[in-house]
């Protein structure tokens, strides 16, 4: 699925060049569950731009099934974007005047053809994550959680096998972290790709394989034995609640 | 890329931030319906200076007594324009097709039996009813027969008549021109204003001869008239008359001119009066206040660009290629450029009704302005929309998600 060879991420900046990758080589299957971590400013969110052809790297090839992206231009990279790879973020950044729905509908518009049902589609990626009753409100009348659940739905809209997630339960108290990571480990089952970034040990033990960066290369690289099961602890909480 | 998906995208932007997008629109909706308003009145002039020009005549020369510049009227105390003066114009110049002479005196008391009135009396020779394509409706008007015996006949114009005579029939009747009895043998029909807006309908025509030598006892003219066969050698004729004054009356040229020649131009300048180049400035003003509305549009845009940082940057994330957020910047300035533009052109139209209502101007409504200013608006949207839209499509995703 993702095989990165000695990838290299230099920003120049005047006279003053900043290595912020310095080669780094991994590979993930597909239907893999990975967490990447690392404190802030090793590199790990400059690696997810890189993975989400966001952004180039300036050294070292990315082969994204089987594709040499490192070589694509602008357009393709875009159009990469829109149908392999489905993006979740910390700050959610849906469009504040848009419902749900339109929000979810967004990367359609994008899309090579426009599907006629559009509208269903987005309904359906909705009520997958637990919204069928939201879909015309707005960002502002949704909780935290429910902002980041419609993000979700919009990540999954195009149907893309690798699901980047940056930080996605940071800015979530930890019933809605628990919530998302419980969709994520469904959409894992469902045979998705997923690259969870996080600096939080309790959140990456969600993952099957943890990978840590430190100072721009791989530290460390194990396999969790006991992975957590977000869907397993949101019964419990649950359980708890009702009693 | 659909383009009807990312165009929709850009309306609904528009149609999200109402406020802003009417602050865009504001400086086009102003800027068309000024300049169509202007070209409306520019238009109302121009029909009018062409109605004056026609009533005038083009292919008139005449020759004032009396010195001035531009479109200038006879002077009654100004004694040097003579009958001999016709004479040289008719034997020098070429390319006429009728001279004509005229003495002329307003106010003057006129009766016939127990009715009186004033009226204006013209000395005439018998080319001027020609000349004016102004022919006797009823009778006979002036001849070279009454030129020649120095007559005491009379033709009457419409107003005069009816002073006079009532409803009756004034052929072959006898008035009292300044106590002078004179046979009226003729009745001129109804004639329109004149340039000037006078009513022309009021006076006597009286033959050449006897209104110098009997009636007004003088021997210099009002104007003489001069058609000439061909309107391109108006302007060259006129200068080649002016000369010939000059010389017939020793003029040379710093001392000022005891008579003025007036053509179709001076007519038209008179007309147009200062309109002409204040049409000019405004239609100036009115662009540049359209292009200070596209300016103003492409600083909104511009902040609106920066302020929207975030979701170009999503955008570009879910799958926008640089052309689709460029096509959705575009088309939010065109759009709004598009719908001033018909806006202000609704406004322009309504201005142009109302406004020779209210005061004294007339317009002309024609489509072409209205077509060239949605034209010109979408221009101003593709010119003043193209540096937000590109600096849009320019963000890097990465930066602008930041």
């Amino acid at each position: 699925m993702i095989e990165l060879e000695n990838i290299e991420k230099t920003y120049v900046s005047g006279s003053v060049a900043t290595p912020v990758l310095k080669g780094i080589s991994f590979r993930v299957g597909s239907g893999e569950y990975v967490a990447v971590m690392g404190a802030s400013g090793t590199g790990k969110s400059t690696l997810m731009n890189i993975l989400g052809c966001l952004d180039k790297p300036t050294g070292g090839q990315y082969r994204l099934e089987g594709a040499d992206v490192t070589a694509l231009d602008d357009d393709a990279l875009s159009r990469l974007r829109n149908h392999k790879v489905g993006f979740v973020f910390q700050q959610f950044h849906l469009l504040d005047r848009a419902t749900a729905l339109r929000n979810v509908m967004l990367p359609l518009i994008y899309a090579e053809r426009y599907p006629n049902d559009a509208k269903q589609q987005a309904e359906k990626a909705l009520a997958a994550v637990g919204l069928a009753d939201r879909m015309s409100y707005k960002p502002s009348q949704l909780s935290g959680g429910q902002q980041q659940r419609v993000a979700i739905a919009r990540a999954l809209i195009t149907n893309p096998h690798l699901i980047l997630a940056d930080e996605p339960t940071g800015n979530l108290d930890s019933r809605s972290g628990t919530e998302v990571l419980a969709i994520f480990k469904r959409l894992h089952r469902d045979g998705r790709t997923i690259l969870l970034v996080t600096h939080n040990e309790a959140v990456a033990e969600h993952a099957n394989r943890i990978v840590v960066l430190r100072d721009g290369k791989i530290a460390e690289d194990r396999a969790v034995t006991r992975p957590r099961d977000a869907e397993a602890e949101l019964a419990a909480l649950a359980k708890e609640e009702n009693r | 890329m659909n383009h009807s998906r990312i165009t929709t995208e850009g309306f609904r932007a528009l149609a999200t931030h109402k406020l802003r997008t009417f602050f865009m629109m504001a400086g086009t909706i102003v800027g068309i319906a000024a300049l169509t308003v202007i070209v409306s009145m520019g238009k109302g002039t121009q029909r009018e200076v062409m109605k004056r020009v026609n009533a005038f005549g083009t292919r008139l020369i005449k020759i004032n007594a009396g010195g001035g510049k531009g479109y200038t009227k006879p002077q009654a105390n100004v004694v040097t324009l003579k009958m001999e003066d016709a004479e040289a114009i008719r034997s020098t110049i070429t390319g006429w097709d009728i001279v004509t002479s005229v003495a002329q005196k307003h106010g003057i008391p006129m009766k016939a039996g127990s009715r009186q009135c004033e009226g204006d009396v013209f000395a005439v020779d018998p080319d001027w009813h020609e000349a004016m394509e102004w022919p006797a409706q009823v009778g006979e008007g002036i001849a070279a027969e009454d030129m020649a015996t120095m007559a005491h006949v009379c033709v009457l114009g419409t107003r005069l008549a009816k002073a006079l005579f009532g409803d009756e029939n004034p052929v072959g009747s006898d008035i009292l021109i300044n106590n002078v009895r004179y046979r009226v043998k003729g009745a001129l029909s109804d004639h329109p204003a004149s340039p000037g807006g006078d009513d022309e309908n009021n006076r006597a025509v009286i033959p050449l001869t006897t209104g110098l030598r009997r009636t007004f006892n003088q021997n210099h003219l009002t104007y003489i008239r001069v058609r000439m066969k061909n309107v391109a050698d108006v302007p060259k004729t006129a200068e080649q008359i002016r000369q010939l004054m000059h010389e017939r009356h020793h003029i040379s040229p710093p001392e000022t001119d005891d008579f003025s020649i007036v053509t179709a131009k001076e007519v038209a300048e008179a007309a147009r009066g200062i309109s002409g180049t204040l049409t000019a400035l405004l239609v100036t003003l009115a662009t540049l206040g359209l292009l200070v509305g596209g300016v103003v549009m492409m600083n909104i845009l511009l902040i609106s660009v920066g302020e929207r940082t975030k979701e170009i940057g999503l955008r570009r994330a879910v799958g926008a290629t640089r052309r689709a957020v460029l096509l959705q910047f575009l088309t939010e300035s065109l759009t709004v450029t598009l719908i001033g533009a018909i806006l202000g052109c609704a406004l322009g139209w309504g201005v142009s009704i109302l406004l020779p209502r209210y005061f004294k101007v007339v317009t002309v409504i024609s489509w072409e302005p209205f077509a060239l200013a949605v034209l010109f608006a979408v221009l101003v949207g593709l010119v003043f929309g193209v540096q937000p839209a590109r600096r849009a499509a320019r963000l890097h995703p990465v930066e602008a998600l930041r």
